[in-house]
């Protein structure tokens, strides 16, 4: 899908990627997402509790802007590196795990007229590979943090990782097999042709959703950070702003999985398509957005419904009940696609 | 005969206990990781577990108790009678009326002092209130520690109506240090009834929501169902008391064995449950919330009017105590209280707190101070449940298994 843009395709390009990057759906749509979903998260929680949630920062927008302040106070807090850990590791670990959180980004295209920053043929398998280093980088936090707290959890993290994201990785390519492409956009334009991919194969999506609730550490999965059992998991040493960005992670992962998740089943910018390239981009990445927040904020509702699975009950579930849906979807997938052709 | 039965019955013991241990790692070597939970970790309260872990599964756990030792015994022999009164109260923050009765019980029992029936009536209804108050922060604390924070916050929120109740009755929120000996403080407000009836529709309406968010809840099912399971005979040979000997098949609970207040003129029951498990120890403080209400439902219907203190004590009142306990139906202590003198002996009293049975024993030199008083908690007979029942269980089990337990290291540690 390259669009040419006549003379005015090198400065136009840079232009798209820097809105890409740093603005729509890159890092500001990050952090105001991100701010907005934790607000929402503890409103909704607050609301299911029968009490008020955030309140008294910016009162009269319901203490939206109590997340600003949280990062404020976690920015200006000493910021504590114990003395038997690793340093290099302490520090790059969780910095790193942000980083590879976020690229992903950059990949996924959200309009039809134009290429994502970084154009690859197949990104879907791209984007699974960066998604799927998140273990090795928890590890090395629970390693270098010198506690035995933080190691165990670190473990449970990467066991877990592991055991969910073969199902997740199962289920997308499923998608990616029905409609015989490894590019999203040639995604998005085949449920075009047919049907959104959570009518085609609702199975799929069931497990995708279960294994990115799983991943990203959202009840009843919240396993790895299990506050009575494990202080803070991996991130029980961080204090300051390197306790920001721990859990910043999380949401970012969210975030990204959710876009890859409204890519595959829900017609990434579909409904509405528009020839004008601006209005494509704008109106593509809002409409991406708004379903990336809705699978969010149904991820962070279940916070109010469920307490958490034990460890080996929720590896269980994954190697057995997920890992056979996802297979089962496969083959529906393989069954529909012979039809689809 | 006794000796080996008894020797029987702890090899026995022995071998259950030990059971998962020895099939586990029998040296202690380097595979085991020795957690210290506590006392500054959130799932710890205020004490410190050892537990030592093969992997993701206890081998071994100790608990390591006292770090909110306040030497309440000690310091109820160094004052007046009537000042240990709000002194026992202070353990358990939660269920604190049934801790005075039984001090006051047994003080009565000393001195022999009889106590109006209406009195009993207030107590008993006071008891049941603060029964549920403690049953619904049990129920509270079991819920975060499975990450279930719905079923905090409600717990807190709900058990505020019973507290808001005990304020009308009493005038002060947690420590009423209502009963005196003798009866008790003050007589309950004309709209008391009224009040207490739409605090107990509220709170049977809560347990139906309750029923679908949290007992219903299939994760909480999956994490307490087969955890933790207390056979009755180790029950009977640990001596654990309340609601948890009672979740094994038990039926034990003081307010039937040896009634004391107006409990022996009240129709109810013991919900005993067979499993044995963390979920049968969590069901059955929902059903013991039904049953208070009932309780409390037949003492408010059936309350006799009349004196709220004995005549022995009423006798020594002052012109002006006469007037304001005719006035506005409110005891005063006399002054002669203060340095009460019980007569040389000993007296023994026991109740059912929320958390099981506690034993009151005082012993009298015939001065104005205890010679010695023992104070036995029921949450000081349950921890012993931590070192046997935890063992062989994985990590994430352990503050399942001390939420369903209802553990509250600071009536534990006295």
């Amino acid at each position: 899908m390259v669009v040419s843009l006549g003379p005015l395709e090198i400065p136009g390009r840079l232009v798209y990627d820097f809105l890409h990057i740093f603005i729509l759906p890159g890092f500001g749509a990050v952090l105001v997402l991100v701010i907005l979903i934790i607000w929402a998260e503890r409103k909704i929680a607050g609301l299911v509790q029968l009490r008020y949630g955030p309140l008294h920062v910016s009162r009269r927008f319901g203490g939206v802007l109590q997340l600003v302040a949280d990062l404020i106070r976690y920015t200006f807090q000493e910021f504590i590196i114990p003395q038997g850990a690793d340093k290099i590791a302490y520090l790059t670990g969780p910095v790193l795990a942000l980083i590879f959180a976020i690229i992903p980004v950059a990949f996924i295209p959200v309009s039809p007229l134009i290429e994502p920053p970084i154009y690859v043929s197949s990104n879907i398998l791209v984007v699974l590979a960066i998604l799927s280093t998140a273990p090795i980088f928890i590890i090395i936090t629970g390693y270098a943090s010198d506690n035995k707290f933080a190691f165990i959890g670190s473990l449970r993290e990467a066991f877990l990782m592991i055991s969910y994201e073969i199902p997740f990785i199962i289920s997308i390519l499923s998608m990616a097999l029905l409609f015989r492409s490894l590019d999203m956009s040639d995604v998005v334009n085949s449920q075009a042709k047919y049907l959104s991919g959570i009518i085609l194969n609702p199975l799929a999506a069931l497990v995708a959703y279960i294994a990115i609730i799983r991943i990203t550490g959202r009840f009843p999965f919240e396993i790895s950070e299990a506050e009575s059992e494990l202080v803070m998991g991996p991130y029980t040493e961080y204090s300051g702003l390197m306790y920001g960005v721990a859990m910043g992670i999380a949401y970012i992962k969210l975030y990204v999985y959710s876009m890859l998740y409204s890519m595959v089943f829900l017609g990434g910018w579909l409904p509405i398509l528009s020839n004008n390239l601006v209005e494509s981009y704008f109106i593509g990445s809002f409409i991406i957005l708004i379903k990336a927040s809705i699978l969010m904020l149904i991820a962070v509702f279940l916070r109010s419904v469920y307490p958490r699975y034990r460890v080996d009950q929720a590896i269980r579930l994954g190697w057995s009940q997920v890992l056979i849906l996802s297979i089962i979807s496969l083959i529906w997938s393989l069954v529909l696609s012979y039809f689809l052709r | 005969m006794e000796v080996s039965g008894s020797q029987d019955i702890t090899q026995e013991l022995a071998r259950e206990i030990f059971r998962v241990v020895e099939t586990g790692v029998k040296e202690e070597g380097e595979r085991l990781i020795e957690l210290q939970i506590g006392p500054t970790h959130p799932g710890s309260g205020h004490m410190r577990i050892l537990a030592w872990v093969d992997g993701d599964v206890i081998v071994r756990c100790d608990p390591d108790i006292g770090f909110v030792h306040r030497t309440i015994e000690k310091l109820s022999e160094n004052r007046a009678y009537i000042k240990t009164i709000p002194l026992v109260e202070r353990p358990s923050l939660l269920d604190t009326t049934p801790m005075t009765i039984g001090y006051v019980n047994a003080l009565e029992k000393l001195m022999g002092i009889d106590v109006p029936p209406r009195a009993k009536y207030l107590r008993t209804i006071l008891a049941e209130i603060t029964r549920i108050a403690s049953h619904l922060y049990g129920i509270g604390i079991l819920a975060i520690f499975l990450g279930h924070s719905t079923g905090f916050m409600w717990a807190f929120g709900d058990r505020e109506v019973m507290i808001e109740l005990a304020t009308m009755l009493t005038g002060a929120r947690i420590t009423y240090a209502y009963v005196i000996p003798g009866g008790v403080r003050r007589d309950m407000p004309q709209n008391f009834p009224d009040a207490v009836e739409k605090g107990l529709k509220y709170i049977e309406k809560r347990l139906r929501d309750w029923e679908k968010i949290f007992l219903n809840n299939p994760v909480v099912e999956r994490r307490l169902r087969d955890v933790g399971i207390l056979k009755p005979n180790i029950a009977r040979i640990l001596g654990v008391t309340g609601p948890n000997v009672r979740a094994s098949g038990i039926d034990y609970d003081v307010r039937m064995v040896e009634p004391y207040e107006a409990y022996d003129e009240i129709d109810f029951m013991i919900p005993v449950a067979e499993e044995g498990d963390g979920y049968a120890r969590g069901l059955i403080r929902f059903k013991e919330i039904e049953q208070s209400i009932n309780i409390i439902r037949q003492a408010i219907r059936k309350i006799p009017s009349g004196e709220i203190i004995s005549p022995q004590i009423s006798r020594l009142f002052n012109p002006l105590m006469k007037k304001i306990y005719a006035e506005q139906r409110r005891v005063k202590l006399p002054s002669l209280m203060a340095t009460l003198k019980p007569p040389k002996g000993e007296a023994m009293a026991r109740v059912e707190a929320g958390r099981g049975e506690a034993l009151f024993h005082i012993v009298s030199d015939g001065s104005t101070n205890p010679y010695r008083f023992r104070f036995i908690t029921p949450s000081f007979r349950n921890v012993i449940l931590f070192k046997y029942l935890i063992p062989g269980h994985r990590i994430a089990d352990l503050p399942a298994i001390y939420g369903s337990l209802d553990y509250f290291p600071p009536e534990a540690d006295r």
